[in-house]
């Protein structure tokens, strides 16, 4: 597993009302990976906006790659970077 | 989806939906208590030859609704003869499904033009599409205008949280100073929807 702490960054657009898809996100991220991120962060924005980047890298964009991410996407791209295997 | 008058009744009036409002509820009000209207806006509606009714669907956590209904209530209070009746989106799939913006975005709000016996005359979705086009515009001269905000289409996660607090101020400042263009257009559109289409 690796020592370096890991941010996941979820913006989403407070006018569009993506709350729950913000909330719903932090909570799997929180029971799956729970103290091995360092933080997640959720940036109340506008624009549309549902974006979620870990560890710096945008991993989801509404605007690039549509609608808003499956759970299992952002999972993958955390888990590759911690170097863990999925928890079933 | 069948709208007669039992389903009619189960919308809520303009009052009724400030009254249930949980979020924004200052907001509204203070757009509310700013709406210009303009003479010709209230000249249209009130010699329109029947009363109409309008369909609204909305949620009090949407920005453009907060910005756009609140010009619909005023006029309904200037123009009696204009029946609003307000349904919550997520509470009415089958109404926001009748009236998605390019056939595919739940975006609301949605104003539905009907006669009295609820035949659809016209609608209006969202805001004008000049009004995002002059806000694409506006925030252009604002990156433009700060290099360290970085590109337009740059994830807004990356700036330092200062920068990126200080971008929000100026996107804010920039939709405030756009609220009389915005408000004006508006009352053009839904002038020249009713002129079209009323009978």
């Amino acid at each position: 597993m690796s020592a370096k702490p890991l941010r996941v960054k979820i913006t989403y657009c407070a006018e569009c009302g993506y709350e729950r898809q913000a909330l719903d996100l932090t909570q799997a991220l929180m029971y799956e990976f729970g103290s091995r991120l360092s933080a997640i962060e959720i940036i109340p924005w506008e624009s549309g906006s549902f974006d979620v980047s870990v560890d710096g890298d945008l991993v989801h964009s509404m605007k690039r790659e549509g609608g808003f991410p499956e759970h299992a996407t952002v999972k993958s791209a955390v888990r590759s970077r911690l170097g863990s295997a999925p928890t079933v | 989806m069948t709208l007669d008058r039992a389903r009619w009744d189960t919308g809520m009036t303009y009052d009724a939906f400030k009254a249930t409002m949980t979020r924004n509820q200052d907001r509204f009000s203070e757009n509310e208590a700013r709406v210009a209207l303009d003479p010709e806006t209230v000249r249209t509606f009130k010699s329109l030859p029947k009363g109409l009714r309008v369909l609204v669907l909305a949620e009090d956590w949407c920005g453009d609704v907060v910005a756009n209904l609140p010009i619909l209530g005023r006029l309904a209070k200037e123009v009696p003869t204009l029946d609003v009746r307000i349904f919550y989106r997520d509470q009415n799939p089958d109404l926001i499904a009748r009236w998605l913006n390019q056939g595919k975005y739940q975006s609301i709000p949605v104003f539905v033009f009907l006669d009295q016996d609820f035949r659809e005359l016209g609608h209006w979705i969202e805001r004008p599409a000049s009004v995002t086009a002059r806000r694409a515009q506006e925030r252009k001269k604002i990156f433009a205008a700060h290099p360290e905000f970085g590109a337009p289409d740059a994830p807004v996660d990356q700036l330092p949280e200062d920068v990126r607090v200080r971008l929000q101020a100026d996107l804010q400042q920039m939709r405030e100073n756009m609220v009389p263009f915005a408000n004006a257009e508006v009352q053009r559109e839904l002038r020249e929807l009713v002129s079209r289409v009323a009978v």
